[in-house]
């Protein structure tokens, strides 16, 4: 691209930097600033602190409703990666290496999770786990959640699938790999890293899920125990324990964002 | 040939995990919700089969439950509005930068999409609670004496919805900029167009897609949002998603909230018609 060579002038205006400026410092500060009284020695919420210290820290990681919390929270993200990715591997290879019919409509129904909103399908959920004669719980939960993880999934491994040409499945099998072997040696490999970024995605949407964790838990992910807390009382715990939490999205980001950067996912 | 046959199962047997979990728990749950809205409930909390308008007309006529929609309905249109207008400068930065300042500018968009929305309450809370940030700031300065109240009110939930739907325009409506030729513009600017022409003969119609998508999801996530309504928001002011899960779990009339939630899905769908018609009408070249 040499878009890049001269930038249009406006792109350099002071206005529209000053502007971006502005909601970057709305978008990031009040993130920042929960990140820094995490750090607080003191027993209130203040800024600035009065001085630096991993007391809250101490104080979040031996509350036993955050730990618990914590647990649940992650088994229901992994499985709740697993079967999304799954799934959502499946439906983008199908829709998109196959040609029958159906397969505009297959794949508008498979990002349709997207559009609806969570809350109505919360609600859904409800009534369906009571005919399946099913408790809201940790299996409940992973299920629901993996609802909405396949429509991002979907799309993420259909963009890595797009970025390669499938001649080389079709020499792969010309030459007489099986398509199992053609599959796990030539189709993975090349649509690994939609698969990954994919699988992150619904993990992270999964952590921080309120809408549907309602309806199909028993209010104890850590989440909604975290939305309790705060709805009684703000100490600066909630920041340390979210500060810890913020390692988990950022561990993540170090995998997507190099390849979002490049327009790959 | 073996091979043959399988080939022609072949998409149906990747597409097995999906259905397997898409129908028990997308589908099944959605013909649940539409069909328990024309049940009626009884006041013990059970669900009686039947065919009945009244859930719809509950709705529609008893004042708290048209509350609820306006309400919503009017807080999700003014996030939409605010945030396409606090969209617009910072996705054009994010379109036209290179390098490390868009690795950089990328990070801040998706850094709150993907921070727990507990922190970023939170930091809201500090900044805007009565003895808050803000709050010591003014009084401090004088301009006034007593805390005003924006935790737990109208504005601090709007800055709320803002703060946690933004990234979902930013995003959008940058990829839509970042595909407007530089050519373009340098000719437009070269054959004389001043600013106001090339921005509202070029750049805005070509921004258009990113900016219907972006409403799009702006609406429907402030639709179902329950978090911020219920950290931020007024008593006073009634959101959908806190009445929802109201009717549905602590007043258990599954019935009723079956309603409120079809309504709901009718709204969304709406939404996403009338935005897509409309484009397709003033932006025929931007039909998505």
């Amino acid at each position: 691209m040499t878009r890049d060579d001269i930038s249009f002038q406006t792109s350099r205006s002071l206005p529209a930097r000053f502007a971006a400026a502005v909601v970057v410092l709305f978008l990031s500060g009040p993130i920042a600033i929960a990140a820094v009284i995490a750090f607080s020695s003191g027993d209130r919420l203040e800024f600035p602190i009065p001085g630096f210290s991993l007391r809250w820290f101490a104080v979040a990681l031996t509350k036993q409703q955050y730990i618990d919390g914590l647990r649940a929270s992650v088994i229901i993200g992994l499985a709740n990666a697993l079967l999304a990715t799954l799934a959502g591997t499946g439906a983008a290879i199908a829709i998109h290496r196959y040609r029958f019919r159906g397969r505009a409509f297959l794949q508008a129904f498979v990002m349709l999770p997207v559009a609806l909103p969570a809350i109505v399908l919360g609600l859904g959920l409800l009534y369906a786990l009571s005919s399946y004669n099913m408790r809201p719980g940790l299996l409940a939960a992973t299920l629901g959640h993996a609802v909405i993880g396949v429509p991002y999934v979907f799309a993420m491994v259909s963009a890595a699938l797009a970025n390669y040409d499938n001649s080389l499945e079709r020499a792969s099998l010309g030459l007489g790999a099986s398509p199992i072997r053609t599959f796990l040696l030539v189709t993975f490999p090349l649509i690994r890293d939609g698969v990954i970024a994919g699988g992150i995605t619904s993990f992270l949407f999964s952590f921080d899920n309120f809408s549907l964790s309602l309806f199909v838990t028993r209010g104890d992910t850590l989440p909604l125990r975290l939305m309790q807390q705060l709805l009684s009382y703000a100490d600066p715990s909630i920041a340390a324990i979210s500060t810890i939490l913020i390692l988990l999205p950022l561990g993540g980001m170090l995998f997507l964002l190099p390849r979002i950067v490049r327009g790959r996912i | 040939m073996p091979a043959r046959s399988l080939q022609r199962f072949a998409p149906w047997l990747w597409l097995t995990p999906a259905a397997a979990l898409l129908i028990p728990f997308f589908v099944i749950p959605l013909l649940l919700t539409f069909r328990n809205s024309f049940y009626s409930d009884d006041p013990m909390g059970m669900l009686i089969p039947g065919f009945t308008l009244a859930n719809y007309s509950k709705i529609v006529r008893d004042p708290y439950y048209l509350g609820v929609f306006e309400n919503t309905v009017w807080a999700a249109l003014l996030v939409c509005l605010v945030s396409i207008v606090m969209s617009y400068p910072l996705s054009w930065v994010l379109a036209r930068a290179k390098g490390s300042g868009r690795a950089f500018l990328l990070w801040t968009v998706y850094l709150p999409i993907y921070v727990s929305v507990i922190m970023r309450v939170f930091g809201w809370i500090f900044l805007l609670s009565d003895g808050g940030l803000f709050n010591q700031a003014l009084i401090h300065l004088g301009a006034t004496t007593h805390p005003l109240q924006m935790m737990n009110s109208f504005p601090g939930m709007m800055v709320g919805l803002v703060h946690r739907y933004l990234p979902l325009m930013v995003l959008p409506l940058a990829t839509s900029l970042r595909k407007i030729d530089d050519a373009i513009l340098r000719a437009a600017t070269g054959l004389g167009g001043n600013r106001w022409f090339v921005w509202s003969r070029i750049v805005f119609p070509m921004s258009l897609p990113g900016a219907v998508v972006g409403l799009q999801l702006v609406f429907a996530g402030v639709l179902s949002d329950y978090v911020i309504p219920s950290l931020m928001g007024s008593p006073h002011f009634q959101m959908l998603a806190p009445a929802i899960y109201y009717e549905g779990i602590t007043n258990a009339s599954w019935a009723l909230s079956g309603a409120i939630a079809s309504a709901v899905i009718a709204i969304v769908a709406l939404f996403l018609l009338s935005a897509n018609l409309l484009v397709r009408r003033v932006a025929p070249w931007a039909s998505l």
